[in-house]
């Protein structure tokens, strides 16, 4: 009897929640996905073609913005239009929570809902007011990828940073010294983000200094380079290297040995679920109770397939 | 042979009205205008851009891109260029960052001391081009690197970080810091609000206020720095020494123009426009990043181009370099509420800015006389 | 000729300037009285550009005195030459095409209305004193803001000599005025020349077109390879001695004489 109740009250509850939502939002709903990242970033299209397929699932009407070289002050303007489009939802990076958090409170307050994904922290999601948080903590990622080599007996590593202005890439690679327990000191580069400079720099970085045990890449755009850079001067397969994010080239070295493990945050995920939960919040008034972590998740050579078949595309 | 009289050239004809009317250079500049707001009042009328939200948002944007044109402009009717604006605009924002949090001085003088810097730094770029007579092209393009590493260089050595928050809560009750972040006429918007003009928060901390709360002080930099400009570049003595060092900097020495103190002067303007617009940024937001005002260089010269100006110096309008950005905001901003894919823009800009130079061009050999 | 009862207003003595090791001038003597027109004619090459811009005070000569009113001077730039009354119109660099013959004419020496510490152009004065200035010359301006570069060669130049006329220039220099024109507009420029003469501004014509110098004339001196071969009056040499003195020598008469005619 106290059951039935119970779940004629939730029903209730439900109910109006449903009936709130469909007399306030018709189908066809707008969600608008900012991110930080520079046009040169391919890494991105994973995150761009799972919008995509969210909204075509969905039904809804989904759009991808970015600054075009990075610069977040351009991203917080790119926020502040997007409120002021009036979508129902925006699912935004938090790059920089000093300049981007007055924007999406803004937007938060103007009655429109924010999901955080990417970089950020589920603490700062809430503090401006998101409904949840999706992705993969920076710092833990890097923690858990230096206990990681800790245990394979690296004891020096070269961290090839080629987005050294975000403040999370940085975290990246603290993370990963504090993991193995050393100091980050010089071992990490500003590589830039052309492909021969960061190829040059990384070789140049081991001409000078052979006692490096391994090579930590933050993505493709500083892997793919790498992975070259370490084919020419023979330490390929040789030297331990492990990198966050995945692409086509980073399974391929995965495959031949050459990179050890690529931690996959499933970017996928990010843009994915974002969309189908507001939806559904939007539609039914349904809300999962917690954050979402994405990643991280470690990617060897062991079952390896389906990431190779999709790297670039949906992994 | 004494007695020519009156020479009147039979073969030189009477210009018309319309002729007359293209010379000048905001000409382009008005008509983009007019139809880029044509453009996006059909196709994105209904969009929330033109509220007052959408407003506020492109003329923020816009008033961004004016401040660094009208510098740009100033500079390159002096005959010169600046490619180290974007660089500038890092610099300066990473200086008040670094002096007010890291240091612990007052906001006040984090500012002034930054803008002692930028312009000195500006007078270096000018002291250089002048002396050395290297194209300005190479000189300040080694500066953009040269400001840029730093930027991201001292970051890291004193914070190991390349981003530097924290100066909102340092800004907080400074007596300078709200000449460059603050917003104006709040009691105006909140009139508004009450009159349902514009729409209101709807929930949070602020349910009720207006969401737009006033004119951010950017807004009003870049029209004071427009109006300032335009009447020293079009009514001063200093003005027309400008047009003489840009325009022929070896006729106008030869009549005593001090052209080597105004292009000096001038290169200290771009950089004070940088810097103004540096400081706006990092009030706002509060945090300084070694990635801020990339590529910006480029933005203010294509908005000055698009406004008329020639590449060759001597010839612009302050006027026609603001409607370039305007348009460049606008732009910008508005195919977003119309729709189109982003990256759309850079073709946009692309085939703009070659209808502007063409235009400037074809003004030139009219002016000029050429063929 | 009343001009020969004046004291010369400047005067050049043995003026030498060395670059390096290339002598350019070695001893150079001329003078300009007021009202006078002295040509100073030499083939390309013969000094009269380091000439000119010794007197205009682009160059500081090597050796040599400049007297400018009976007293010594030492010009330190075009500016100090400016000011003591020595105006200088360069052939391409008088103007700037893309500005206005009313900002063209009062470069460098805008007129001024005092706002506070504002220093404002006073267009009014400047574009009434500009059209009545050109108006003496014998040009009618379309309009004051007419950029300088829709005027035409000859007409450019009178605005300059207008111009440096207006600033109370005593001596004019005239650096190749007629090199880029056609007739009709060499003409034109040589009667400015003619009116600029009447009103008491000593004139140094630099050519090297015989029958320009001719034209208006009162002295004429040659220059070749850096000296002065001589100086005579009007009417005390022909157009075939100034050429042959100008070409420095016999072969141009053997050549004239194959060519049939003046060169």
């Amino acid at each position: 009897m106290k059951a039935a109740l119970k779940t004629i009250a939730v029903s209730a509850v439900a109910a109006t929640a449903l009936l709130g939502a469909s007399s306030a939002m018709a189908e066809g709903e707008r969600y608008v996905l900012v991110s930080h990242a520079p046009d040169s970033d391919s890494w991105w299209n994973t995150i761009k073609n799972g919008l995509a397929l969210a909204g075509e699932q969905m039904d809804v009407t989904v759009e991808y913005r970015n600054p075009p070289t990075g610069d977040l002050a351009d991203m917080a303007r790119i926020i502040e239009q997007a409120a002021a489009s009036g979508p129902n939802g925006i699912i935004t990076t938090l790059a920089d929570p000093d300049v981007l958090s007055g924007p999406i409170r803004a937007a938060v307050d103007a009655g429109i809902d924010v999901i955080i994904i990417n970089s950020g922290t589920p603490e700062q999601a809430r503090d401006l007011g998101a409904l949840m948080y999706v992705g993969q903590p920076e710092y833990d990622a890097g923690f858990a990828a230096g206990q990681r080599a800790a245990g394979d007996g690296v004891s020096s590593f070269l961290c090839v940073n080629h987005y050294i202005s975000s403040p999370s890439s940085t975290e990246r690679c603290q993370g990963f010294a504090d993991g193995l327990g050393v100091d980050l000191g010089n071992q990490m580069i500003d590589s830039g983000q052309d492909p021969s400079e960061i190829q040059n720099r990384v070789m140049a970085y081991l001409n000078a200094n052979p006692d490096t045990d391994a090579v930590l890449t933050l993505g493709p755009t500083s892997a793919d380079p790498t992975i070259l850079a370490l084919q020419q001067i023979g330490l390929a397969g040789d030297i331990y290297f492990g990198t966050f994010d995945l692409g086509g080239d980073i399974v391929q070295a995965i495959r031949d040995g050459v990179i050890q493990w690529g931690i996959d945050q499933q970017p996928f995920l990010q843009a994915y679920l974002p969309v189908i939960v507001l939806t559904n919040y939007h539609r039914f008034g349904v809300l999962p109770g917690n954050n979402i972590n994405s990643g991280p998740g470690f990617v060897t050579a062991d079952a390896l397939d389906l990431v190779a078949d999709l790297a670039g595309e949906y992994r | 042979m004494s007695s020519t009289g009156v020479v009147v050239d039979e073969r030189i004809k009477e210009t018309s009205k319309l002729r007359q009317a293209l010379i000048r250079p905001e000409l382009g500049a008005i008509v983009g205008t007019i139809a880029v707001f044509a453009f996006f009042i059909v196709f994105a009328g209904d969009s929330g851009m033109f509220n007052a939200q959408g407003v506020l948002n492109w003329s923020t944007v816009s008033a961004q891109f004016v401040i660094i044109a009208v510098g740009a402009c100033m500079l390159m009717i002096a005959g010169e260029f600046d490619l180290s604006v974007g660089s500038m605009i890092g610099f300066a924002g990473m200086s008040i960052a670094i002096i007010s949090v890291t240091l612990q001085w007052p906001v006040w003088i984090a500012i002034l001391l930054t803008f002692a810097l930028c312009i000195a730094v500006g007078a270096l770029n000018g002291f250089i081009v002048v002396r050395t007579g290297l194209p300005s092209f190479i000189v300040t393009l080694a500066f953009l690197f040269i400001l840029r590493g730093f930027t991201i260089f001292f970051p890291q050595l004193i914070e190991r970080r390349t981003i530097i928050g924290g100066i909102s809560e340092k800004a907080a009750g400074d007596w300078l810091a709200p000449v460059f972040g603050g917003k104006v006429g709040g009691s105006f918007f909140n009139w508004l609000a009450e009159m349902e003009l514009i729409a209101v928060f709807e929930r949070g901390t602020r349910a009720g206020e207006p969401i737009v709360n006033g004119i951010p002080m950017l807004i009003i930099w870049a029209l004071g720095l427009m109006i300032i400009a335009h009447v020293v570049l079009t009514r001063t003595r200093f003005g027309n020494w400008i047009f003489a060092a840009g325009g022929d900097a070896q006729a106008a020495r030869y009549v005593g123009v001090p052209v080597d103190r105004v292009k000096i002067q001038m290169f200290m303007f771009t950089a004070f426009c940088a810097c103004v617009f540096a400081t706006c940024q990092v009030m706002e937001f509060g945090s300084a990043g070694a990635d801020r005002g990339l590529l910006k260089e480029f933005e203010a010269i294509i908005a000055v181009v698009i406004g008329g100006a020639l590449l060759t110096g001597g010839y612009g309008s302050v006027i026609g370099a603001a409607l370039g950005a305007l348009i460049f905001g606008v732009v910008q901003q508005g195919l977003f509420f119309a729709g189109v894919e982003s990256s759309l823009f850079r073709v946009f800009l692309g085939v703009i800015l070659l209808f502007a130079v063409i235009l400037n061009t074809y003004i030139r050999r009219i002016i000029t006389g050429e063929r | 000729m009343g001009s020969f009862d004046h004291n010369p207003i400047i005067e050049m003595r043995n003026i030498e300037k060395h670059f390096g090791p290339v002598i350019a001038l070695n001893g150079v003597s001329f003078d300009v009285r007021p009202g006078e027109c002295h040509c100073l004619l030499g083939d390309n090459g013969a000094g009269k550009s380091t000439f000119i811009k010794t007197m205009a005070g682009v160059h500081k000569p090597t050796k040599g005195e400049i007297l400018f009113e009976g007293r010594q001077m030492s010009f330190d730039s075009p500016r100090d030459a400016m000011e003591a009354g020595i105006a200088t119109v360069y052939q391409d660099l008088a103007m700037i095409p893309l500005m206005s013959v009313t900002r063209n004419f009062w470069m460098g020496r805008e007129p001024v209305k005092r706002f506070g510490p504002l220093m404002f152009m006073d267009f009014k004065t400047a574009n009434e004193v500009t059209m009545s200035e050109m108006r003496k010359m014998g040009i009618n301006l379309r309009s004051p803001d007419q950029a300088v570069g829709t005027l035409s060669g000859g007409e450019r130049q009178t605005v300059a000599i207008a111009r440096a006329v207006h600033f109370g220039a005593k001596v004019l220099i005239l650096d190749e005025p007629t090199s880029a024109l056609g007739v009709r507009q060499t003409a034109n420029v040589l009667s400015t020349i003619d009116k600029v003469r009447k009103t008491g501004i000593g004139i140094v014509f630099i050519t090297h077109n015989v029958r320009h110098a001719l034209a208006v004339g009162d002295r004429f001196t040659v220059l070749n390879r850096g000296k002065t071969l001589g100086t005579a009056q009007r009417g005390q040499i022909t157009p075939e001695e100034l050429q042959d003195l100008m070409a420095g020598g016999q072969e141009m008469v053997a050549l004239e004489g194959s060519l049939g005619g003046t060169v």
